[in-house]
């Protein structure tokens, strides 16, 4: 039998297989989860791996990325591949909880399940302390990057495979967490989890066809108990197919409805979730800002990995960089990207209608910013931008009278709110008024967790909740064109 | 009068500017097809091959198609008085299940750019919706758009469908959207999949000339 020798940090494994399987389905089978943010399809060129031995001729995609490609490779014998080190950056941070009447149990967990990464925070009921925190990569990112190809893949007969990758994950999270504390698992007594609501169909099993296609109706928004590895667990309710659970739990954590404010509440992601509470009234809609954020379809993007370009700046005229842990430059991750745009719109190298004069803007020896991946931000940032004036619009809320934006999710963390605001992703007005709220979800979550008098507060945002769809939305439509330029010129007379 | 003047004030989107001129033009005796040719589609030509190269983008392409109509409407009647045909009918929507339209609207203005009449069938159109307006309005192409991998499937049905009821042999079908690849549009069995607006207008027209 054929043996594939798969290193890892110095390390290899040995796998034996029969026939000629493709090299990412023989990594799935044996639970190796590396990214194929395109789903496998050869698109995105992101699953670069270097591999020798007996291997299919190189294909078109191939060809087209310059190297071979983990979705691509067919094993024709003997071969060895090198996998990657994906540290990436689990966000955490947030709020701490008010404890109320919580839970019943000694010990409970908070879990937020997002799309790329899963959060845990574990508490002890009686006093509501922080006793742990965990985080991992969303094992299913392996399957598709976005939650329509994991749909789709569920859809294909895969969904009792997503459904144990993060049952599994969750698991080995709370293992570990308690073992920080020297605690058996056994008295964990209640958890709160959280996500996307996509997400929680995956982890229910549920199946999740009516989420993937127009009129997108979920048919169960949650809101209920069950039992998750043998333990109590309530999951919170979403608010469409598209507004999910975290962005109850995220709106919660702001704490917006509490106070006598005018509040917008983005989570900037893949789509870009958007909730506005005014007197009393909580609006949400969300908006398909495309992975440019998240370093897809940026030639050089990448994730929140050592060497990614995380910050740019300017110094004396010149195009400074700071790269996660001070490694050589690899690429650019979504916070990078941000700052990168700006900085060459102050520089003049990009103009206001987002042309550049140049083949390429170059920010290390190996990466470069091309006019395609300026065209990608535009596009990305325009449909946030054209989300918020719409929902803006709708609800009949001036800009000015907001008085707190705040920013919800692992990009917005690590966003230069400067930024954001000079290339129009924020509007301008509010530059002032930002709020980072870190891992917002997996604080509300944390909250329910500590608080059942939460419990009918998510209930009663969840279903008063005024939805906003801006797919054929005619004025949806003309914000984005407008907001797709970084300046405020308008050719659109 | 010079034409290129509606085509560079076409280009910088001037809608007002053009239709004058277009009329100017009109009053000045100059056939309705030059104008349409010289002028509009001239101007439409340059700033496809600009998009393409990423000089241009949706906004400018927009704004330069408003104006493009602006000044069609005007030679439209003219045009038919003088029996001038578009060279080529095409139907275009977003597949069933489906709701981007962004860049199916690109491709529309992009498709007009060239001449081409084309019909919009939408958003979350069925596959017999296609087959029936190609029929009943004789297109030449169907074009379908996906930006979901979970409803890109549809087009094979559009393709099974034109099978069906034996009109694959008389229409082109093109495909195009973010997940679709030329690998896809060939398991379904489409003509042509185009990486972008510009290029799919200028399939189309190849589609249409071979006809």
């Amino acid at each position: 039998m054929p043996v594939l020798k798969l290193w890892q940090n110095d390390i290899c494994r040995e796998i034996s297989f029969s026939g000629m399987p493709t090299l990412v389905s023989l990594l799935l089978q044996h639970g190796i989860t590396a990214a194929h943010p395109c789903g496998g399809s050869g698109i995105c060129g992101k699953c670069a791996i270097r591999a020798e031995g007996a291997l299919s001729a190189p294909t078109a995609a191939e060809e087209k990325a310059g190297t071979r490609l983990s979705c691509q490779i067919m094993l024709l014998g003997d071969a060895e591949v090198w996998l990657r080190e994906d540290a990436g950056v689990i966000e955490t941070s947030g709020s701490a909880p008010v404890l109320g009447t919580a839970m019943d149990g000694l010990f409970g967990a908070a879990v937020d399940i997002g799309t790329t990464t899963i959060a845990l925070k574990l508490y002890d009921l009686k006093t509501g302390t922080l006793l742990a925190q965990e985080g991992a990569m969303n094992p299913q990112y392996s399957i598709a990057a976005d939650v329509m190809g994991r749909i789709g893949a569920a859809m294909g007969g895969l969904l009792p495979m997503l459904q144990d990758m993060v049952t599994e994950v969750i698991q080995a999270m709370l293992t570990k967490a308690c073992a920080r504390k020297d605690m058996p698992v056994e008295q964990v007594g209640a958890l709160v989890v959280t996500g996307n609501t996509t997400m929680l169909y995956l982890l229910t099993g549920r199946d999740p066809a009516c989420l993937s296609c127009a009129p997108f109706q979920a048919d169960c928004l949650f809101d209920r108990m069950d039992t998750l590895l043998g333990i109590p667990v309530y999951y919170p309710p979403c608010m469409n197919a598209f507004v999910g659970a975290d962005i109850t739990c995220a709106v919660l954590d702001s704490g917006m409805h509490l106070r006598q404010e005018t509040a917008l509440l983005c989570d900037i992601g893949t789509n870009g979730e958007l909730a506005l509470w005014n007197e009393g009234k909580l609006y949400v809609t969300s908006t398909a800002a495309g992975p440019a954020f998240e370093g897809a379809g940026i030639s050089c993007g990448c994730g929140s990995i050592p060497g990614a370009i995380d910050r740019v700046w300017t110094e004396n005229g010149k195009v400074q960089i700071h790269t996660i842990g001070n490694q050589k430059a690899v690429g650019i991750c979504g916070s990078g990207l941000v700052d990168a745009i700006a900085v060459f719109l102050e520089t003049g190298d990009i103009d206001e209608t987002g042309a550049v004069d140049a083949d390429a803007l170059p920010l290390a020896e190996q990466v470069a910013l091309l006019p395609a991946d300026v065209r990608a931000v535009q596009l990305a940032k325009g449909a946030i931008a054209a989300g918020i004036r719409t929902l803006l619009e709708l609800a009949e809320v001036a800009e000015e009278k907001i008085d707190t934006l705040y920013i919800a999710g692992g990009f917005g963390s690590h966003l230069n709110v400067a930024s954001a605001a000079a290339i129009g992703l924020i509007p301008r007005a509010l530059e002032g008024r930002v709020t980072i709220l870190g891992n917002g979800a997996l604080s509300g979550a944390a909250q329910l967790l500590l608080c059942r008098e939460a419990v009918s507060r998510a209930r009663e945002l969840a279903q008063h909740a005024t939805h906003v769809t801006l797919s054929g939305n005619s004025h949806f439509n003309q914000h984005f064109w407008e907001a797709m330029f970084f300046g405020d010129e308008d050719i659109f007379e | 009068m010079d034409l290129q003047e509606i085509s560079l004030q076409l280009q910088a989107g001037k809608a007002k500017i053009v239709k004058t001129l277009v009329q100017q033009a009109i009053d000045e005796g100059i056939p309705a097809q030059q104008i349409l040719e010289e002028g509009l589609l001239a101007g439409m030509n340059v700033i496809g091959v600009k998009f393409k190269n990423n000089e241009v983008f949706v906004p400018e392409v927009l704004v330069a198609a408003r104006a493009m109509n602006q000044g069609a409407n005007l030679l439209k009647p003219l045009l038919a008085q003088d029996g001038v045909k578009a060279s080529g009918r095409v139907c275009i929507g977003t597949v069933k299940g489906d709701l981007h339209d962004i860049g199916k609207n690109l491709v529309k203005m992009m498709m007009e750019g060239k001449g081409l009449e084309v019909i919009d069938l939408g958003t979350d159109v069925a596959p017999e919706t296609y087959i029936q307006t190609a029929i009943e309005q004789d297109c030449k192409i169907i074009c379908c758009s996906a930006l979901l991998t979970t409803t890109m499937g549809v087009m094979a049905d559009v393709v099974k469908a034109a099978e069906e009821v034996g009109i694959r042999d008389k229409v082109k079908i093109m495909v195009g959207g973010a997940p679709v690849t030329e690998t896809f549009c060939h398991q379904v069995g489409a003509d042509a999949y185009t990486p972008d607006a510009t290029s799919a207008a200028e399939k189309a027209v190849e589609f249409c000339s071979c006809t």
